[in-house]
């Protein structure tokens, strides 16, 4: 206890350093502003304004990547509520009750409730990921490859069963993305894999214009098609503050949307993506009268709010002391962290104190400014929504060009997030998820690293990872969680999930 | 949101999206095989580097060929309808940034970078006409708006490295300009623009309602 408070202070002496907090500051404000353009979400802001960091000190880079992060986050649910567009799969939820709630001139209130839920959820988490960040890298200090290898898989099979539709095509997707990160140069051998001959493909694909080509492009590729009929909240925004009954009837989903997103999102392979649903279907199901959600409920809200923003934030965890970035967001934290010449892992807490306690601290206090930031700026919000579509991509799109030219000054990569955007619309219309493909693309080069060298301390036997405990435990529990989702009657439930 | 059209009449092909997405996952997984095809698999106590991928590839193969032989078996969606027109501005709007923000070779052809004044708003307008609503004077004043706003936010604020101006015209600035100063300059005319051509849109679309009522 004694250590964890001396770490906070540590933390806290660093995040609200001047400079830092003005980063973190900065970093809200924009990520907010990019993130509520509609179908801009959490990954393709990061990558857009990923550059904007190069130039800082690695500590004020994160914390500013972690601002930029959450703001991006509640920025899409603030899309979410005033207008019936979740900017990614975790506002879908928020969604449904929530511009319900704008519609009947209670915005104000679901916009309060949203912020209010979060910073409560992040203030939580915040202190989940100090007090398990230490004991966590314990663990892992103990694993070697087989279990990192194991731990990997079972990472994997948690995306395939989290994913929506068809089990088959989304381990299609995730063995796509596997194979997409094996192009390049391989470490080990120095042989050219896939890579056309091409220069600019020796060191693979970069992980940004993946996710930028992927989500970003692609995403206005999809939205052309569709017929606007963009239908933000008119009128008033209303008070800000919930009333005594609204807040009354929010604490108790509040906190148990915290406790669930903040287990859901410690989970490896995204776990932070189910938290939202979770919670919906809890406050249902407990609620006295269940007809009233879609219509309106502030629980449906305040529930899927708060485990959505702890989910986002415990998905940290897995990084910080693994160095296995759980979905596209952390891997995108990788690539900022190598450019500045950090490896993700255990070794970061120990080696790097001031870095990993500042950016826990700067966590709850980039939560709290996202609280005074939003309220009072929610009218600049709705002015920006009410933008339509016809002039909002063309600036989305020149946004994304400026951003991935500018992290290797490569016009290259600018065709590729073309190309790749180009085959992330075909995928969707496919009826294949893209998000499964970027996990796998994350975890490819770290698992076949890993297996190599688990197979090498096994001399080629296979054997080997049922054989060592944690990792034949790690794959028992994956089996369990495949048969599991394969079993008629949970996939019907599953599917009633999503469909919700 | 999409909307979900189940394949209908007595065709044999009950799943065209299934059928489809099988075919592509195997052609994705041939391709990576011919590609793999010179390189050494090695064996499981020395994994070579073509082990894994080719693995992978034959695997993705395989889910792809049971997708596609579902789409025989099981009822699915059909593919919805494409514009075309959209799509490929968009991706020539993104091209066209690529190729000239600063100066690219292709073979023997070496096209001038233009920098981000010119490759910018050019790519605004072209991405703008993607869709059936656009209207070019509006696009105009967007792409005039934002364009200096993107000059001075990463040119000037942030310092990124990326070309403002076209390569050819940096070497004529007169001796003891500044960049900047330039940038700054340009951007303020630029802007200028934007409202004019604002203005007179908005009057010109209030005059041809006037008319219509």
């Amino acid at each position: 206890m004694d250590t964890l408070i001396s770490n906070l202070s540590l933390g806290f002496s660093v995040a609200l350093g001047l400079q830092n907090l003005a980063l973190a500051f900065l970093g809200c404000l924009v990520g907010t502003l990019i993130g509520v353009l509609p179908g801009v979400g959490p990954v393709a802001t990061i990558a857009m304004l990923l550059p904007i960091t190069f130039s800082l000190d690695p500590t004020g880079a994160l914390i500013m990547l972690a601002g930029i992060y959450y703001g991006a986050q509640y920025g899409g649910s603030t899309t979410a509520i005033l207008v019936n567009i979740p900017g990614e799969a975790t506002s879908v939820v928020t969604a449904v009750d929530g511009h319900a709630m704008a519609r009947r001139g209670r915005a104000g209130a679901a916009l309060g409730i949203a912020a209010l839920g979060s910073f409560f959820a992040g203030t939580v988490a915040t202190i989940v990921i100090a007090a398990i960040g230490a004991p966590l890298t314990r663990v892992a200090l103990l694993f070697g490859p087989t279990e990192y290898f194991a731990l990997m898989i079972m990472g994997l099979v948690f995306a395939v069963v989290l994913a929506g539709g068809s089990l088959l095509k989304a381990v299609a997707m995730i063995m796509l993305g596997l194979l997409l990160s094996t192009v390049g140069t391989d470490l080990e051998t120095g042989d050219q894999r896939m890579t056309f001959g091409q220069p600019f493909l020796w060191d693979g694909i970069d992980f940004a214009v993946l996710a930028m080509g992927v989500f970003g492009v692609s995403e206005i590729l999809r939205n052309l098609g569709q017929s606007e009929d963009r239908d933000v909240v008119r009128g008033a925004i209303g008070r800000l503050l919930p009333n005594r009954k609204e807040l009354r009837q929010s604490v108790a989903p509040v906190v148990r949307g915290t406790l669930l997103g903040s287990a859901f999102g410690i989970l490896p392979g995204n776990g932070a993506i189910l938290a939202p649903f979770a919670s919906y279907a809890v406050e249902k199901k407990l609620a006295k009268d269940p007809s009233r959600f879609g219509k309106g409920a502030i629980e449906g809200v305040a529930g899927p709010e708060a485990a959505n923003n702890a989910g986002a934030q415990t998905s940290f965890i897995p990084l910080l002391t693994l160095g296995i970035p759980a979905n596209a967001v952390m891997a995108l934290m990788v690539g900022a962290m190598t450019i500045h010449g950090i490896v993700p892992g255990p070794k970061v807490m120990t080696g790097n104190p001031s870095l990993f306690w500042g950016m826990i601290a700067s966590m709850w206090i980039g939560n709290l400014m996202l609280l005074i930031i939003n309220l009072p700026l929610v009218g600049l919000w709705v002015r920006l929504l009410k933008v339509p579509y016809r002039l909002l991509f063309p600036a989305i799109l020149v946004f994304c060009c400026i951003g991935i030219y500018s992290i290797n000054s490569q016009p290259i990569d600018v065709l590729l997030i073309g190309l790749f955007g180009f085959i992330g619309f075909l995928l969707i219309k496919f009826g294949f998820e893209p998000a499964p493909m970027l996990l796998g693309f994350v975890l490819g080069k770290l698992m076949e690293e890993n297996l190599r060298r688990s197979l090498i301390l096994s001399r080629g036997s296979l054997t080997t990872f049922v054989t060592e405990p944690i990792s034949a435990g790690l794959l028992i529990v994956s089996l369990v969680l495949l048969v599991t989702a394969l079993l008629p009657k949970i996939r019907k439930g599953r599917d009633e999930v999503f469909v919700e | 949101m999409n909307e979900m059209k189940n394949a209908t009449g007595r065709s044999t092909v009950r799943a065209p999206q299934n059928l489809a997405g099988g075919l592509a996952l195997m052609a994705v997984a041939g391709l990576a095989l011919w590609l793999l095809g010179d390189l050494n698999a090695g064996s499981l106590s020395e994994m070579g580097s073509a082990l894994m991928p080719r693995a992978l590839a034959v695997g993705l193969g395989l889910m792809g060929l049971v997708l596609a032989v579902s789409a025989f078996l099981r009822p699915g969606l059909i593919i919805e309808r494409t514009k075309l027109h959209g799509l490929v501005l968009v991706l020539l709007a993104i091209a066209f940034f690529a190729v000239t923000i600063r100066p690219f070779a292709i073979g023997p052809v070496t096209i001038p970078g233009l920098g981000l004044i010119i490759s910018a708003p050019v790519a605004i307008v072209i991405a703008g006409l993607a869709t059936p609503e656009a209207r070019f004077r509006e696009l105009v004043a967007l792409a005039l708006g934002l364009t200096p706003f993107c000059m001075l936010m990463f040119g000037d604020l942030l310092n990124l490295p990326i070309p403002v101006f076209p390569a050819s015209l940096i070497d004529s600035f007169p001796e003891g300009w500044s960049q900047k100063a330039v940038l700054r300059i340009a951007s303020a005319v630029m802007l200028a623009a934007a409202v004019l051509v604002f203005v007179t849109d908005r009057q010109k679309s209030v005059s041809d309602q006037g008319n219509q009522g």
